[in-house]
């Protein structure tokens, strides 16, 4: 998007586009359409960040999230069993006192947003630096995080293969 | 209201949505599925910001791929355990996970 202003007719659908998918997701009952609806909210978060001018969040997006993290969460489906039966056995108990309050804060945090003031004025057009600017940042002044980051997915990925594994495999 | 306003309501929107799906729901994997939809609510307004504060320009994305990279491992590992737990209770109901009571 050229200039990075507000497009507000696109940002309109892509926002009901993202929120009618997100209730898809907590209310569907059967959990492989939860999945496709998570899918497609990830699309149009990815949608959103070109909307932001930021693509390469946007691709990044696209490649993890919608990649490969579907994947593994549509793994994790396949693995087990889908649960059968009537809607409420779908929520817990405490999903009475849950919706109010999330309903609650939803409605407390918009209010405050729309009446704040920003102590620094606010851009109207993007500040958001094109992709030489912004591996600049990412290898120069954000290169230790960037490392650790490594460090903390090679952890993870050992700790995944070691929780999986079954027990007997183990002696 | 400016640009960025709109930006940050539909954050606040998706991550009380995720965060019903935490609250309510009783799968397993559903809840690391609304986990993964409150931090892409968080990546949002990050994004959001750096795009129109001058203060933090270029440091939102750069944030918010350290919180990707931070949730595919988190979904991994939350993942295994969900696996794990299947294994030895063959369910996927967050009260399974009761071992640890008393």
């Amino acid at each position: 998007m050229p200039g990075g202003d507000f497009h507000p007719i696109a940002f309109s659908i892509i926002a009901a586009w993202i929120l009618v998918c997100g209730i898809g997701v907590v209310t569907f009952k059967n959990i492989v359409h939860s999945a496709v609806s998570m899918v497609f909210c990830f699309l149009g978060v990815a949608a959103i960040y070109l909307l932001l001018n930021a693509s390469l969040v946007a691709i990044i997006q696209l490649l993890v999230y919608v990649g490969a993290i579907s994947v593994v969460i549509l793994f994790a489906i396949m693995l087990t069993e889908a649960q059968e039966g009537e809607y409420r056995l779908f929520f817990n108990r405490q999903s009475i006192f849950a919706f109010p309050l999330t309903v609650a804060v939803a409605v407390v945090v918009t209010a405050i947003l729309v009446s704040s003031r920003y102590p620094q004025p606010i851009s109207l057009k993007s500040l958001t630096p094109n992709l030489k600017g912004l591996a600049t940042l990412l290898f120069n002044v954000y290169v230790f995080p960037f490392e650790l980051v490594s460090l903390v997915l090679l952890a993870a990925m050992i700790g995944a293969i070691v929780l999986a594994r079954r027990e007997d495999e183990l002696q | 209201m400016s640009a960025i306003d709109w930006y940050l309501v539909l954050a606040t929107l998706l991550f009380c949505i995720g965060a019903f799906g935490v609250l309510a729901r009783r799968n397993l994997i559903l809840i690391v599925m609304s986990l993964e939809l409150m931090l892409n609510a968080v990546n949002i307004a990050l994004v959001a910001f750096s795009n129109f504060v001058p203060g933090v320009a270029g440091k939102g994305p750069i944030f918010a791929l350290f919180v990707i990279t931070i949730a595919a491992a988190e979904v991994t590992i939350g993942l295994a355990i969900v696996i794990a737990n299947y294994r030895n209770r063959r369910s996927l109901q967050a009260d399974s996970f009761d071992e640890l009571k008393g």
